[in-house]
């Protein structure tokens, strides 16, 4: 009689402890275990090694041209800095045009504190602060030119309110990219399906012809240039609050497409096609891809350096725009 | 055991494992929060096509 209730005692302990860990070993198998260490070497994929891309470094990845341009040392030379995405854009323009020396790079250690690993002298002519600081840092004087995608509403709204015009000077083309994981059935939807999706009308990969599995769609922090473009995207429409269930469907996100085929490179996500168009070279050229996007470099209307309009009218130039196509992206000129 | 001890014991699992529970949603959150979604995309679980 001892030993049976002590058997009940033992089971029910041992149930309790079982449904736990089966629950937290579901969620670490679904969700955590995806989601890793942030600053581990495969998810730094988020924020890029900007030390691949540094200029006159002999391995670094960087398009190069001969330039008509060369800015000397003692020149007042134009702070760049700009999106993620952009950096191998904005780097090659350093190292084609300005003269070695013009860059201190001090070592990129992923952190909490130094979130983009930008550690760059405060006198460095490349800084790397990526859209949302970038964005602060033209408003307030600490950046030149910033290389990056459309604004935001907040960050116009910034710059407004400091009472500073900032001049948008469209310099190459780029398609605006969704993405999902390369074993979902789905490879093509319309600008209205994607609509949908994130408009929460569509909540579920079979209403596009996919799998049974609820749709997880993917957003990036507010202000970021991917999401700024996403709001553009949406025309008008709010993106909705998703289930807390999605977390564990098959995701959709989206991004730029070089950064996603030539900077990150993953095998195992794939581009989507939209309206049946697929976003290459070709069909960004043509436009006949639905969300072509520009790029921007963006500068004061009232910052006096001379070297600023020298600098961009180069950059649209034919020299200009071969260092923006050699660095993967579609030229606009 | 001890009816009494049994509950202890009982009460001491149940307290354990919920803050375990806690701290691992907590942590997920966080992570979701922070990592990189292409990753997060790419180590997602699909049946074969």
């Amino acid at each position: 009689m001892k030993n049976r209730l002590l058997v009940k005692q033992i089971s029910a302990l041992a149930a309790v402890f079982i449904v736990f860990a089966a629950f937290n070993l579901a969620m670490y198998m679904l969700l955590t275990g995806r989601l890793a260490n942030n600053f581990s070497g495969a998810s730094q994929s988020k924020m890029i090694d900007v030390a691949r891309y540094l200029p006159h470094e002999p391995g670094s990845e960087l398009a190069r041209v001969e330039s008509s341009l060369k800015f000397k040392a003692e020149d007042d030379l134009p702070v760049l800095d700009g999106a993620a995405a952009l950096v191998l854009v904005y780097a090659a323009i350093i190292d084609s045009v300005y003269p070695e020396g013009s860059v201190t790079y001090e070592g990129g250690v992923f952190s909490d504190d130094n979130y983009y690993g930008e550690n760059f002298a405060p006198d460095s002519a490349m800084q790397y602060k990526n859209t949302v600081r970038g964005y602060r840092a033209i408003v307030d004087g600490g950046t030149d030119i910033l290389f990056c995608a459309g604004p935001s509403d907040e960050q116009v709204a910034y710059a407004e309110e400091k009472g500073v015009e900032l001049v948008y000077l469209p310099v190459g083309l780029e398609a605006f990219v969704f993405f999902v994981n390369k074993n979902n059935p789905v490879d093509s939807l319309t600008v209205e399906q994607v609509r949908d999706i994130y408009g929460g009308s569509i909540t579920n990969w079979s209403q596009v012809g996919g799998a049974n599995r609820i749709i997880n769609p993917v957003t990036r922090l507010p202000g970021s240039g991917s999401q700024s473009a996403m709001d553009v995207f949406m025309a008008g429409r709010d993106i909705a609050r998703k289930s807390p269930f999605a977390l564990f469907g098959g995701s959709i996100g989206f991004s730029f497409r070089y950064y996603m085929t030539g900077m990150v490179g993953n095998e195992a996500v794939k581009l989507l096609s939209l309206n049946g168009v697929y976003p290459d070279e070709e069909s960004i050229k043509n436009r006949s891809y639905p969300a072509v996007a520009q790029f921007y470099a963006i500068y004061r209307a009232d910052n006096d350096n001379p070297n600023i309009p020298v600098l961009l009218d180069w950059l649209l130039s034919e020299e200009g725009q071969t260092l923006i196509a050699g660095s993967g992206y579609i030229p606009i000129a | 055991m001890k009816e009494r001890t049994f509950l202890t014991l009982l009460f001491i699992l149940l307290a354990v494992c919920v803050l375990v529970t806690a701290a691992h949603l907590i942590w997920a959150v966080w992570a979701y929060n922070h990592c990189s979604i292409i990753y997060f995309i790419a180590h997602e679980m699909w049946q074969g096509r």
